[in-house]
């Protein structure tokens, strides 16, 4: 036998899968999640679009569900792909394939869906009005670090579904645990919804927790103004008390100054959060932990097909 | 205090009912036949002794985790005293919950299982949901309840865990191996299942020289996949297999390339082109080193052997079911393997497509390799075949060779005029066969011997 005979090692196969997934792009209609995912992100900047990186709230609720948009769309671009073809795997490992290639091929086709998604979430999120930060973090764009979150977010949400496809044998598994990781993931984001002890440590394996955090860092949360005890007040200003209406004259007092927007960006002072502090440290740790939650599933995915061979006939 | 005598009187219930429940299911278990029946008073293990015996491994598995898990929480109910909070004790309760609602649906399918096993009424599942313990107790107890196939039921327990002894039939080794085409000493396949080994294959020694075109015969179950497996080294064996000289087990990472092996289903992406995917195959496991020119030929040239030409643009989703066959062998084709195993290439084809697919595995063998192909429908192209290999299950249901020669040959020694006659001498009664699988190998293991002895001679 010759000794001297090499074999495609496992950057070669991985080009040779990556071709074959950007032609099953075309051949399979995997381009339709670019359009479904600009359709879910139209609905969503419809909503809440016009508050965002406007007010705190705003801010928290349209990240919020920015972050389900991403994660959405991250798990919905592979939950099937490994599991629907695990035989067509288990044949090809067989021949000799890396199981490594072929999650690296996954993984860089992957980003290129993820990247688009992003791209065409920023562009519907700019042509509802989307007020963006002006000066940016990082980059020193403000587009441009909400799009690298929005796009870490995405991938690596892409990536733990990945991870599920590797792990069950099943398309109907697969959608049936999708559902529960979803709900996971925005149960325990810790920013929307109040946890507290044991649930809060939860939060640091969740996708949306980081994704959460990095958006209002980059939004600029701590910085914008608070709407709600000035609406609580408008609410309120009705109320009579001994036949005068005090917070009707203060309200109008307030009005005539002009100073209403110096009072909601004062109320905001009183409502910061540490983990939406605007620096860059806050905002690299924050993408830190979402690459970290993404190293961790491609080598959960990896191990976990390694295995394949175990399947039984 | 009053409290305190109810808690006792609640844990010696649970510990009698626990008691009852096991003996019965000893009891069970050892109509059923098969050994290990202590397992009755394991928790989580006494339902995987139950699985096996109803045929229900997966389901088994399931509920014996579940099973377990049951039983630690009633344990630590009853002995410990964990100061838990509010929402902790609430999660521990659900999932308490879920442990009991999946288990006792587990149960029920247990329980169905049973019934069908022991021939009952079906009504039997409302005592057993009253008091499972005396259900049971009434079943392994009773004289008149017994297993309607307990032969069946004990056959199958018993497969594979003590090979028939076979006069005249040696563990291959110590006979010299051929160095030119494929020379096969397997001494044993084994699995362990449930802390047993059970034999899959037994003794089986041939040579198959280079270009032949050889079928895999035997019943069901007789371990046709397994031994195409471990000769391709994908499933090893305690076994030496060798090709062309080359140790397939100590050097699988090189050899593998050598072998092609073609899986009963057609593995094969659909949303690809037909092109691609031959050249896909080929670029993964041709040698690196060789020139696109030459790799682009060979892929060309496999696809016109094989008639794929002709739409090699078009998807291969929109093929027929001959087409698929075709593009499938076409992708272990085109890297030139010396060995090229086929497990039913013609299964769900219709005669004359059949007779194409394996004039052409002809044609491949005539330039020298070595094609094994299982197929179910061998008489319609016996023919074209060199050699057949006859497994059989022996009275131990253990895989054992039962005949290894030319096709003429197989006839004289069976005595039967059909491939289909030859697999339904060694298939047993039970399956519509003449049985006759011990007494085959036995001859078979004689005539070999003599002929080795004619030879030393």
């Amino acid at each position: 036998m010759n000794e001297n005979i090499r074999h495609k090692g496992r950057v070669g196969q991985t080009f040779i899968y990556l071709g074959k997934l950007l032609r099953m792009f075309v051949y399979q209609s995997d381009w339709k999640v670019l359009p479904m995912g600009a359709i879910i992100a139209s609905v969503v900047t419809f909503v809440v679009g016009a508050n965002l990186f406007v007010t705190q709230e705003g801010t928290l609720m349209g990240a919020f569900a920015l972050v389900c948009v991403c994660i959405w769309n991250g798990f919905f671009n592979s939950i099937q792909v490994v599991c629907r073809e695990r035989g067509i795997v288990k044949r090809e490992h067989r021949s000799g394939m890396h199981i490594s290639s072929y999650v690296m091929a996954q993984m860089i086709y992957q980003f290129m869906l993820c990247l688009a998604q992003t791209v065409i979430t920023l562009v519907i999120c700019n042509l509802s009005g989307v007020q963006f930060p002006q000066q940016g973090i990082i980059s020193g764009q403000g587009i441009l670090d909400v799009g690298v979150t929005l796009l870490l977010i995405t991938f690596a949400a892409d990536m733990m579904a990945l991870m599920v496809s590797c792990v069950v044998r099943t398309t109907t598994t697969a959608m049936t645990v999708m559902p529960f990781l979803l709900i996971f993931q925005l149960v325990f984001s810790g920013g929307f919804f109040q946890l507290a002890g044991f649930a809060k440590k939860i939060t640091v394996l969740t996708i949306s927790r980081w994704g959460l955090d990095s958006l209002c860092a980059v939004g600029r949360y701590n910085e914008l103004k608070m709407v709600t005890l000035w609406n609580t007040i408008f609410k309120f200003k009705d109320i009579e008390f001994e036949g005068t209406k005090p917070l009707l004259d203060v309200i109008l007092q307030v009005q005539e100054q002009g100073k209403v927007d110096d009072i909601l960006y004062w109320s905001g002072t009183y409502n910061t959060r540490d983990a939406f502090v605007s620096t860059a440290e806050n905002v690299l740790k924050n993408w830190g932990a979402i690459a970290l939650l993404t190293f961790v599933f491609i080598v959960v995915a990896i191990i976990a097909l390694k295995l394949i061979d175990r399947d039984k006939r | 205090m009053e409290q305190i005598q109810q808690q006792v009187v609640n844990n010696l219930s649970i510990l009698i009912q626990w008691f009852l429940f096991s003996v019965a299911l000893q009891r069970v278990l050892r109509k059923m036949g098969g050994k290990k029946t202590w397992m009755a008073y394991v928790p989580g293990l006494r339902y995987l002794a139950l699985s096996e015996r109803l045929d229900m491994e997966k389901d088994g598995v399931v509920c014996a985790v579940l099973d377990a898990l049951s039983v630690i929480a009633v344990l630590v109910n009853l002995t410990v005293a964990i100061d838990m909070s509010e929402r902790v004790s609430l999660a521990m309760a659900l999932i308490q919950l879920v442990v009991i609602v999946a288990l006792f649906v587990f149960r029920i399918r247990f329980f169905l299982a049973l019934i069908r096993a022991f021939d009952m009424k079906k009504r039997w599942i409302i005592l057993w949901l009253i008091a499972e313990w005396l259900t049971l107790m009434i079943i392994g107890f009773g004289k008149k309840f017994q297993p309607v196939a307990v032969g069946r039921i004990h056959e199958d327990w018993e497969a594979g865990t003590a090979p028939a002894e076979i006069p005249g039939v040696r563990s291959p080794g110590g006979r010299a191996m051929s160095n030119t085409g494929l020379s096969v000493d397997l001494r044993e396949r084994t699995v362990k299942e449930l802390f047993e080994k059970r034999y899959l294959l037994k003794d089986i020694a041939l040579d198959i020289p280079n270009g032949s075109l050889v079928l895999l015969l035997g019943g069901s179950g007789a371990g046709k996949t397994t031994f195409v497996n471990a000769l391709i080294g994908y499933e090893k064996a305690d076994a030496t297999v060798l090709l062309n000289g080359a140790d397939v087990y100590k050097d699988y990472d090189r050899m593998k390339y050598r072998i092609g092996f073609v899986p009963q289903q057609n593995l094969i992406r659909g949303n690809d082109t037909v092109q691609h995917t031959v050249t896909d195959a080929a670029e993964l496991r041709l040698p690196a080193q060789m020139p696109n020119a030459e790799r682009d030929e060979k892929v060309t040239e496999v696809m016109d052997l094989l008639g794929l030409t002709a739409g090699a643009d078009g998807l291969v989703c929109k093929k027929s079911g001959g087409q698929l066959r075709r593009i499938s062998i076409a992708m272990e084709l085109v890297t030139d393997p010396e060995l090229f195993v086929l497990d039913e290439p013609d299964s769900g084809l219709d005669g004359v497509i059949a007779r194409e697919i394996f004039t052409k595995l002809r044609g491949i063998a005539d330039e020298g390799k070595i094609v094994i192909v299982i197929t179910h429908t061998p008489d319609r192209v016996i023919d074209l075949f060199d050699k057949v290999i006859v497994l059989a299950k022996d009275s131990g249901r253990v895989g054992r060779l039962a005949f290894y020669g030319s096709p003429q040959e197989a006839r004289d020694f069976f005595g039967k005029d059909t491939m289909e006659g030859v697999v339904m001498s060694v298939n047993r009664k039970e399956e519509g066969g003449e049985g006759l699988a011990d007494e085959c190998i036995e001859r078979y293991a004689k005539m070999t011997a003599e002929k080795e002895e004619g030879v030393r001679a």
